[in-house]
């Protein structure tokens, strides 16, 4: 992967905002043309419109209600990597149930529990995809980029404490 | 009216026996379907029958839709309805001729198929991430032991700057959370290279740390063969953290 100069973090909400956004404005579209089309009375010209109606009501909130889960899991998770300076899959396992946690506040506390469940395993079904795929995508080629069976020439000899300058 | 519930009731019983699948469709279709479907559906000549029609598929996904509400409005009218319904319903399946029983099941079994391979990639996801979250040979796990360790190194600090972070391989969507690692076997031993990032304080600067292991044999845990960072900026330099060679 290219090396990014700057810290991907602050800048990720928006792109996750955005991500998500579009995200389900898209599925949403597809799913309300088609739920659209059926629901509507007998014939091509009023099933075109009622399918018309239906991407333009719905889809926008569907995919507002993705833009808000997906900033609002991006804000928690950069702030969890910067409180524990650390990046690893429990940062978006937990700020996905914390997000999920917050969007049902109004619901009182049992349906927060709910969805902060739905949100840590969603989001661990999410990571596990991602350690898989990354796994795939490195036995595509067996031993990568020079893979030297002795330890790297940057290693200090094994006796004595000379620091190597390069 | 009445006569519409029960007919509502008696779509949902069928719908109730088919199978597990098509219960997939249905939450998403009660919760995306904010009107009621068919108000004006009781003044319409009962005509539908299930295996009469070409379109099965999209049936059933209208039919989902159609009894979901069926059902939420039978459930209000009372117990009346279901208990005319089911008598009705098994006499039905009586009068079933043998290639509908075949297509019946040959339905039923490729939802089941469905249904087992969704659980089955699930339970594999599951597994993975479990596995590398708690397992003490995962590579998140040596990653985590080893930040610590670069944590606590005061010349580590003494270069970086005190709140030292570490992160793995970025994708493209900006996420650093996965370090890259190498898994081999050496002498019947596992060993396992990984490679992560650390940042501080100090602007502009970065280190690359490489961390082997090995696979103890008497006790089957990895122990920490070798930790170093490499400065990347100028001053190169190497911090030895860890050499157990």
């Amino acid at each position: 992967m290219e090396e990014y100069a700057r810290e991907p973090c602050p800048w990720r909400i928006v792109d996750d905002c955005g991500g998500a956004f579009t995200m389900g404005a898209i599925g949403g579209g597809i799913f309300q043309a088609i739920k659209g089309f059926r629901n509507s009375p007998v014939g091509v010209n009023h099933r075109l419109r009622g399918s018309l109606t239906a991407v333009k009501t719905r889809a926008p909130q569907l995919g507002g209600s993705f833009a808000v889960w997906g900033g609002l899991f991006s804000m928690i998770d950069c702030s969890m990597v910067r409180m524990r300076g650390k990046e690893d899959p429990w940062n978006s396992i937990t700020s996905g149930a914390l997000t999920g946690a917050i969007l049902a506040a109004r619901n009182g506390p049992v349906a927060m529990v709910g969805s902060a469940a739905m949100g840590g395993i969603l989001l661990a079904l999410i990571e596990g995809a991602g350690i898989l795929l990354t796994r795939f995508a490195s036995t595509q080629f067996p031993n990568g980029p020079q893979f030297s069976d002795d330890p790297s020439q940057l290693q200090p000899s094994p006796f004595g404490d000379y620091r190597q300058y390069q | 009216m009445f006569c519409a519930s029960l007919v509502r009731a008696r779509q949902c019983s069928e719908k109730l026996q088919i199978s597990p699948g098509r219960w997939l469709l249905a939450p998403s279709g009660r919760a995306l379907s904010g009107t009621w479907p068919c108000p004006r559906w009781g003044h319409q000549p009962p005509r539908r029958e299930p295996t009469s029609r070409p379109a099965v598929l999209l049936q059933g996904a209208k039919q989902s839709l159609w009894t979901q509400a069926g059902g939420l409005r039978a459930g209000k009218s009372g117990d009346s309805s279901k208990h005319v319904s089911v008598p009705r319903d098994q006499k039905e399946e009586t009068l079933l001729s043998a290639a509908q029983k075949v297509k019946e099941a040959g339905r039923d079994f490729t939802y089941f198929i469905v249904v087992l391979v969704g659980i089955s990639v699930t339970g594999g996801l599951f597994y993975v991430i479990f596995k590398e979250l708690f397992s003490s040979s995962s590579p998140s796990k040596i990653y985590g032991d080893a930040l610590e360790k670069c944590r606590s190194h005061p010349e580590v600090i003494a270069v970086f700057g005190e709140p030292i972070k570490g992160y793995g391989e970025a994708t493209r969507r900006g996420r650093r959370q996965l370090v890259s690692h190498i898994e081999y076997i050496k002498d019947g031993l596992k060993h396992m290279r990984l490679k992560f990032y650390i940042e501080g304080s100090e602007p502009g600067k970065r280190g690359t740390v490489h961390v082997e292991v090995k696979e103890n044999p008497d006790r089957g845990r990895f122990e920490v063969r070798y930790i170093f960072v490499d400065v990347d900026t100028f001053p190169r330099r190497t911090i030895i953290i860890e050499d157990n060679r």
